[in-house]
């Protein structure tokens, strides 16, 4: 069973694993250098990200190619407990960009603070999760890759193990996820009872033609666990709480990360079974409806909510939680359209959230590091003290309300204009959407006028120094530094020049409904 | 009624009966009592369903090595071992969730009620199923062990008394 | 009357533990009763998998839902080892083990 082209083919999964080994192993020995753990990890992110491209048939990179250009988009066999799909690859490549800015930036973490090693070993083995996620063909399989990742945030919120917030933001989200896990996993049950396999492929294409209450039912129950695990309204509860208590930097990879693989587990999930019903002009077109329908409901409540409550904070952190949760919304639209263009625009969407989001909370990380306190109104005056840090936020910001010349514009406008083309009541969600993204800048520009417009009283004390001035750029330490300027990069390289990456995503898709099809 | 029917009727009692008493006593030793008993009465479901291996993993994992790292994790956090329950009036929302599940499945229920009965029970023999562990599922087992790695790692750190 | 191991009358059971055990994860308050709650929840996963193999077509499909089974408990215990070590690590920083009194987080 074990021969060597298993090993090539899980080349990029090998790369991470080893490191997080790695790491503990260098830990075990002695090592307490936080740049010696940081750069085993960052060289596996690399290196695997490295894999992940090759395999994805980059150009100059066929030697280092693991799996066969064959056996990429090849018809699932019955039973397979993986399969490598172009779409798969594109996203493994997200959730690495995603690992690997939270990695750089954690550099900047004080070198005395405890624990570094294990927050890279547990950031690694989440990685790793990420994506066998992306190459899952069995339920089973998906819900355990989904749990590797679970589980190694759970402990990577609470690393920092002398600080109460961190602990009890872990204990928040460990009850939470383990009531997603529950009720997932019953309703995995209730689909292997209906159809008597855990092969994704079967069941998806089981479904439309013997749509039974038992099945429709592990349906529901799977649709309420992943609605956790991607925040969508009314399971969202949790999501600010520990995104406010985490470590900001964890909080950087849970939005910028984590939070994308439940919602390819929904792409994973749902769209085989949408796809079929529409191929047949049968009873079943019924209960795509209704699929649909619940998607549409979700991603609306989502957007709107998570919109509304976002315009009423006054912490940083919890608003830009807030602003998180209702853009998983905009995701869940493209799901619930459900075309090609659709779907590109929502992978679009979830590859700009992972620069624009990360890059936010990591800002965030920094300006905290300061010494600038929790509220949206300690940042006054903030453009003028640091412009190029309030720079590079305010290209976020801009980017995640989706102004031009940002990838954040770009999604967006790639996902309603599919929308408007799929015409009947989607047309609603696209306006439903653009409404929402109008009521978003209220918020995101009540931010940049506090750092740039807002006078700082003068009568005030003067602005705190830095909590460790030694660090480099003005005290945000290289990490820092190097990631919010990279993901900047991409933010404006991604919104100027689309076009391969647009063409990239757009081909994955359409391999990914033809095989499903 | 068949005896594999009543016996089936008096372990599916006993499983939520004690299932919920084990969160309603107020003192938290008695409370592991009955998830004991609970898991011993799961056991029972299982052996009648002819899954022999699964029940001795039930009684071996649950009703042995979680039970114990319950009342171990009450010892260590011994500040209130005998502590009651703060007192938590029932939210009316959890309740109406709680009860959501028991109709949507009720509902179910009662849709596959007028279909066909099984009959016969398989049982698998312990071979088969290792060999379907250690086959064409060998990748969960991979995956479970991916999730006991992070796991372990993360969790003793936690606990252990560090140097700082 | 129809015979008591039935589909119906199996999923009323799975169901109404998995009704006990999220009514426990959304109303108790002590971490160790939060615990309990998961693995009745989980356990009444495990229970769907054991049943509907026991009654299934091919002993291929059988063995399928056997494993699933088997994993599952691995797994459960796995969640029980982590939240245990959540559960010390805050236990030593605050003394109580409520999760009421532990959260300062709001809601």
């Amino acid at each position: 069973m074990v021969d060597s082209t298993l090993l090539l083919r899980f080349l990029p999964e090998f790369a991470i694993l080893g490191a997080g080994l790695l790491v503990l192993l260098a830990e075990r020995m002695g090592a307490q250098r936080r740049e010696l753990f940081g750069g085993l990890a960052i060289a596996g992110m690399a290196l695997a990200l490295l894999f992940v491209a090759a395999d994805a048939g980059l150009a100059g990179l066929g030697s280092l190619r693991g799996v066969g250009a064959s056996s990429i988009d090849a018809p699932v066999a019955t039973g397979a407990l993986y399969a490598f799909s172009s779409l798969g690859l594109l996203f493994q490549g997200f959730f690495l960009a995603s690992a690997l800015l939270v990695a750089v930036a954690l550099l900047s973490r004080p070198s005395r603070e405890p624990g570094s090693p294990v927050a890279y070993a547990l950031l690694l083995f989440a990685t790793l999760g990420m994506l066998l996620v992306a190459l899952a063909a069995d339920l089973v399989f998906l819900l355990l890759a989904l749990e590797v990742t679970a589980i190694s945030s759970y402990l990577l919120v609470g690393y920092t193990r002398r600080d109460p917030r961190g602990l009890e933001a872990a204990m928040k989200f460990y009850i939470i996820g383990a009531l997603s896990a529950s009720l997932s996993f019953f309703g995995a049950s209730l689909l292997y009872g209906a159809y008597g396999t855990t092969s994704l492929t079967v069941i998806g294409h089981s479904w439309p033609t013997g749509a039974g209450s038992l099945a429709s039912a592990g349906y529901a129950f799977l649709l309420v666990g992943l609605g956790f695990e991607v925040t969508a309204v009314p399971f969202h509860m949790w999501a600010v709480d520990v995104y406010d208590g985490a470590p900001t930097e964890v909080s950087a990879f849970l939005a910028g990360g984590t939070k994308k693989v439940g919602l390819f587990a929904f792409f994973l999930l749902f769209l085989v079974p949408l796809l079929l019903v529409g191929t047949l002009s049968t009873p079943a077109g019924s209960a795509r409806e209704s699929i649909q329908l619940a998607l549409a409901l979700l991603a609306v409540l989502t957007m709107t909510l998570g919109n509304l409550l976002a315009l009423l904070q006054k912490e940083m952190k919890r608003l830009l939680a807030y602003s998180s949760i209702s853009q998983a919304g905009y995701m869940l639209l493209g799901l619930a359209v459900g075309t090609g263009p659709a779907l590109t625009g929502a992978s679009l969407q979830i590859l700009a959230h992972v620069f624009l989001k990360t890059g936010a909370f990591l800002v965030v990380a920094a300006v905290a590091a300061l010494g600038v306190g929790p509220l949206v109104a300690d940042w006054k005056g903030l453009g003028l003290r640091r412009p190029y840090l309030s720079a590079a936020f305010a290209l976020m910001l801009l980017g995640l309300a989706g102004i031009p010349l940002t990838v954040g514009f770009v999604s967006k406008f790639v996902l309603f204009s599919a929308a408007i083309q799929a015409e009947g009541w989607f047309l609603w969600l696209a306006i439903a959407g653009l409404l929402n993204s109008a009521l978003s800048v209220f918020y995101y520009a009540r931010i940049l006028k506090t750092m740039y417009v807002d006078h700082v009283d003068p009568g005030a004390p003067p602005a705190p120094s830095p909590s460790e001035p030694s660090l480099a750029f003005d005290g945000l330490g290289w990490g820092r530094a190097g990631a919010i300027g990279l993901a900047t990069v991409v933010i404006v390289a991604l919104g100027i020049y689309p076009q391969p990456v647009l063409s990239a995503l757009g081909a994955a898709v359409q391999h990914f409904l033809t095989l499903g099809v | 009624m068949s005896p594999e029917g009543l016996a089936f009727l008096a372990l599916g009692a006993v499983a939520v009966g004690t299932a919920l008493a084990a969160l309603l006593v107020r003192e938290l030793v008695h409370t592991i009592i009955w998830i004991a008993t609970f898991f011993v009465a799961l056991a029972g479901i299982y052996f009648l369903l002819e899954a022999s291996f699964l029940g001795i993993l039930q009684l071996g994992v649950y009703a042995g090595a979680v039970t114990i790292l319950l009342l171990f994790g009450i010892m260590v956090t011994r500040r209130r071992i005998f502590s009651r329950e703060a007192a938590t009036g029932l939210s009316l929302h959890s309740l109406a969730i709680a009860l959501l599940v028991v109709v949507l499945l009720a509902a179910v229920a009662s849709d596959l009620a007028g279909g066909s009965n099984h009959t016969t029970i398989h049982s698998y023999a312990v071979v088969d199923l290792s060999t379907t562990l250690f086959g064409p599922y060998g990748g969960w087992l991979l995956l479970l062990g991916l999730v006991m790695l992070s796991a372990l790692s993360g969790a003793i750190y936690l606990v252990r008394e560090g140097r700082e | 009357m129809s015979d008591p191991i039935s589909t119906a009358s199996f999923l009323g059971l799975s169901g109404a533990l998995l009704g006990v055990g999220l009514f426990g994860i959304l109303t108790r308050r002590n971490f160790i009763l939060l615990l309990i709650s998961i693995e009745i929840a989980i356990n009444a996963a495990v229970l769907n998998f054991v049943y509907f193999a026991a009654f299934s077509s091919t002993a291929a499909s059988g063995l399928n839902g056997q494993a699933a089974a088997v994993v599952l408990v691995g797994l459960a215990a796995t969640e029980i080892a982590v939240g245990l070590a959540i559960v010390l690590a805050l236990s030593r920083l605050r003394g109580s083990i409520n999760v009421a009194e532990a959260t300062s987080l709001r809601l």
